[in-house]
């Protein structure tokens, strides 16, 4: 039987220390991984952790990031709790297995620091491998801090292992800045934390010999729409059980999370739409705009990415007048998610809020307050005309000449 | 472990059968002969994972499986760790005292073919053989990519034409000799390395049994004589077998821990690599007289393959 | 056990290949798993075929008879016993019980005429004919010993 920690109320943890305390807490049974900077030490951690006899599971260094997850669904289907850690070019590397997780049903945790994208290579913090995962059939919940790095873990294994649920879930937080933050986090003990997760329950495990069970089969054309569409209907059905958890997760924690975050929305004329650190970021500029500027400002942010909370966005956004979304993430000839959803979303109500789109923070550019509050003063200023007065895609905070895309007619 | 007695093939006949008919793969397929024998030739629980391939589009279509014991496929490279996987699941339950029969015997096996061996899923297996899993890999060697119509793999054997290495008028199709998997993996670390053709059903249930027995990793690379892309009539597999080990252009033979060599089968009559080649259709553009060179290197090879073994045999290593 | 016993098992090769029912999305299993047995398997490799339970699910359960052109007749008179034929059927569609050789399973046998060239017996026991071919007449034609038939290697 592993040994306990006995933990501070309060704990100096970064994201990613704080990531592998919750996989400590709950006893993960096997780690198949192939550390890849800024996700490193969550795996080297939960090592330390089995080394030291904290944990009883397996952890298993496998030699590139595709047999980690092939690892990890190997496990999966044999019955126990698996998770893992990955970033950016490993990511890459997993999705085809991705695929395969999530196809199959296997509650794996799976937890994305995320990182841009080469080329050129780069190891800091974008949301390019968040993005590229978002086909992929996972739940994607996203921590904007080390605290929620450490609380959507624990959530993550109760939603996915959820017995009407059953799939695949990434826990995202920023490289670097979340990941290598030293913060003050509130750990619940170690008994609390397990009886949250809860005891793993198996569904068609391998290891179980009474019956035996063939994973993976073939499916042509009269077969595998319907398989995909079941699929699709448990992704869809995570959300009220998203719901429950996190409501269940504020008894024991005293946290709230929602599926869509949202920050002085009520009265906001202009929203800021973003993810990860750049909504805490986004937070300080409005509440400092509205202090000293007037602006009615406001922030939006998906808690969970997958499935899409096009409900929560289209509610948060309902009185707003000007929205802009955020995206980190190279668009690729397109405008970004964000900006695609989140109008998606408000086109199937009668409001028409002036939406525009900004690129930025890519490789781990900063974006300072100042850049914000020049987005909301934009913002602003398309909610006063009515109508878009910059091009639709910005990209903000980069040196050289303005670029921009996708001008709008104008009336 | 529970083995079922291989001595004589009427003590053989006696096993249940595992692995059910129906499945996909061609008449007169030697993999599922390999497959059939291993899974017969062993009571215990067995964890199959399998690569992308003959096998695994074969024997595990949508809503039916050809599998009686647990079986999994997740891609074409990465059926090792899939078994690794579930290796590590089982030590970490068994100790956690959460499997729902603890103590039911459990062996885990991957099968590949030698695309997936020998190409794409090497790294895989390579890893798995290196973390010393308690596993067995079979490679079900058919020297070329079947399942998708016959292109050439890195154990596809000089002078043989395929899709992708084509013999036409002036080429006599393939250029590479063969990868030699069984020292690599006598080197990356499998504790136990044999190679075994149907046709030699004992040696193979026996090499079979022995691998299950042993603890850590075991390759077996099983030669698949493929009517298909061979291009021989399908009531002829076991023929064209006993002509591959008559000929020792596939000796059976095993690598212990690394480095002892056991010789499994001395053929009585040692015939001509030409008969081997001869007997099927991949090779027949050989006997044409400009590429008769091919023909006499062949032998060659074979003659200084063979006498390379005996001398390890003899040298006790 | 005998032979008819064995292949009047109600569950073994029922149904064509794609001639299953094509239920819709709700229907289909979780994460596209699929359970070869429908009773409690654990002991399942001590037990002979006709004594399981299989599912819906297991190919033991469907048939591909129709891939067939030519078959292999079995004349019992000749046999041995040796179960060569046994071993090397890829499609384990040789009936075997008891270290006796019973006959084929023709909803498993796709034709490939393995059976018959490994067969030592002079003459075979095991011989192919048209798909058509009545049993009967195939086997009051059966051919006699060859007096210099080449012997098939056995083990």
């Amino acid at each position: 039987m592993a040994e306990k920690i006995e933990l501070q109320k309060v704990e100096v943890w970064d994201g990613n220390y704080a990531a592998s305390h919750a996989l400590r807490q709950a006893q993960v049974d096997v780690v198949a991984a192939y550390p890849i900077t800024p996700s490193t030490p969550i795996v080297e951690n939960y090592g330390q952790f089995v080394a030291d006899g904290y944990i009883d599971g397996e952890f298993v260094m496998v030699e590139s990031e595709h047999a980690a997850m092939s690892g990890c669904v190997g496990a999966a289907a044999s019955g126990g709790r698996v998770a893992t850690a990955t970033s950016s070019q490993g990511f890459a590397l997993m999705v085809e297995v991705l695929y395969q997780a999530s196809g199959m049903r296997l509650p794996i945790v799976l937890n994305v620091v995320n990182r841009a994208l080469a080329s050129p290579l780069n190891v800091r913090g974008d949301h390019s491998d968040m993005y590229l995962g978002r086909d992929s059939g996972w739940i994607q919940m996203d921590a904007f801090n080390a605290q929620e790095a450490y609380d959507m873990n624990l959530c993550a294994f109760r939603v996915g292992e959820h017995m009407d649920i059953r799939l695949p879930v990434m826990v995202h937080q920023d490289g670097f800045i979340t990941s290598h933050t030293a913060q003050n986090v509130n750990p619940l003990s170690d008994e609390e934390a397990y009886k949250f997760v809860g005891v793993y329950n198996p569904v068609e495990e391998m290891l179980d010999f009474s019956r035996p069970v063939t994973y993976g089969a073939q499916t042509e054309e009269d077969w595998h729409y319907e398989h995909k569409a079941r699929q699709h209907k448990a992704l869809m059905d995570a959300r009220p059980v998203i719901e429950s958890v996190f409501a269940e997760f504020q008894k024991v924690s005293g946290r709230q999370y929602k599926r869509v975050e949202t920050y002085m929305t009520e009265d906001a004329e202009v929203i800021i739409v973003a993810l990860g650190t750049t909504v805490e970021s986004a937070r300080v500029a409005a509440k400092q705009l509205r202090e000293e500027e007037g602006i009615k400002a406001g922030v939006v942010a998906p808690r969970v990415l997958r499935p899409f909370p096009f409900d929560a966005i289209r509610d948060a956004l309902q009185n707003c007048k000007a929205i802009g979304a955020m995206d980190r993430s190279s668009p690729g000839g397109a405008l970004g998610m964000l900006f695609n959803e989140v109008s998606a979303a408000m086109y199937t109500t009668s409001a028409r809020p002036v939406m525009s789109n900004y690129i930025y923070g890519l490789g781990g550019r900063d974006l300072s307050i100042n850049a914000i509050k020049d987005i909301y003063r934009e913002l602003q200023e398309n909610a006063t005309a009515g109508e878009i007065t910059t091009p639709v895609q910005q990209f903000i905070s980069l040196r050289g000449p303005k670029l921009s895309f996708f001008e709008t007619r104008r009336s | 472990m529970a083995i079922t007695s291989v001595k004589n093939l009427k003590e053989f006949s006696t096993a249940n059968e595992r692995f059910e008919g129906a499945h996909l793969l061609c008449p007169g397929c030697a993999h599922s002969m390999i497959v059939r024998e291993l899974m017969n030739c062993s009571d215990d629980n067995l964890v199959i994972a399998a690569n992308t391939g003959c096998l695994e589009v074969s024997t595990a279509v949508y809503p039916y499986t050809a599998w009686d014991t647990s079986w999994i496929h997740i891609g074409f490279e990465n059926a090792a760790t899939a078994a690794s996987g579930a290796e590590a699941m089982y030590k970490a339950r068994k100790r956690k005292g959460t499997l729902k029969n603890p103590d039911a015997p459990v062996k885990f096996v991957a099968f590949g073919g030698d695309g997936s061996t020998y190409d794409i899923g090497f790294q895989w297996l390579n890893g798995a053989v290196e973390r010393g899993h308690d596993f067995t890999y079979i490679c079900l060697d058919n020297e070329v990519y079947a399942n998708t119509g016959g292109q050439r793999s890195s154990s596809t054997p000089i002078g043989s034409s395929s899709t992708t290495a084509p013999a036409g008028r002036v080429s006599y199709g393939e250029k590479q000799n063969k990868k030699d998997m069984m020292s690599i993996m006598a080197a990356s670390g499998a504790k136990y390395v044999a190679q075994v053709s149907p046709n030699k059903w004992k040696n193979m249930a026996q090499v079979f049994q022995k691998s299950l027995a042993t603890e850590g990793p075991c390759y077996i690379n099983a030669i698949s004589a493929c009517c298909t892309e061979w291009k021989f009539d399908p009531k002829d597999t076991i023929h064209i077998s006993d002509l591959a080990t008559d000929s020792l252009v596939f000796p059976l033979y095993e690598i212990v821990d690394g480095h002892e060599l056991n010789i499994n089968y001395r053929p009585k009559n040692i015939i001509p690599v030409r008969d081997y080649l001869g007997s099927q259709g991949r090779f027949k553009h050989l006997f044409k007289p400009q590429f008769e060179h091919v023909l006499n290197e062949w032998q060659t090879r074979v003659d200084a393959q063979w006498d390379y073994l005996q001398r390890r045999e003899a040298a006790r290593v | 056990m005998s032979l008819e016993n064995i292949l009047s098992n109600a569950q073994r090769g029922q149904r064509e290949l794609g001639a299953e029912k094509k239920v819709g999305w709700d229907e289909v299993t979780q994460g596209v798993v699929i359970n070869a047995f429908e009773y409690d398997a654990t002991n399942v490799s001590r037990e002979l075929s006709e004594d399981r339970k299989y599912s819906d699910f297991s190919s033991y359960t469907a048939t591909v008879a129709s891939w067939r052109i030519i078959k292999p007749i079995y004349n019992r008179d000749i046999c041995i016993d040796c179960q060569n034929c046994w071993v090397w059927c890829p499609d384990t569609s040789i009936i075997s019980r008891d270290k006796q050789m019973l006959g084929i399973d023709y909803d498993h046998c796709k034709g490939c005429g393995v059976c018959v060239e490994v067969c030592p017996t002079n003459p075979k026991s095991l011989l192919m004919f048209a798909e058509t071919a009545d049993g009967e007449e195939c086997l009051a034609g059966w051919p006699v010993k060859e007096k210099k038939a080449k012997e098939t290697e056995t083990e």
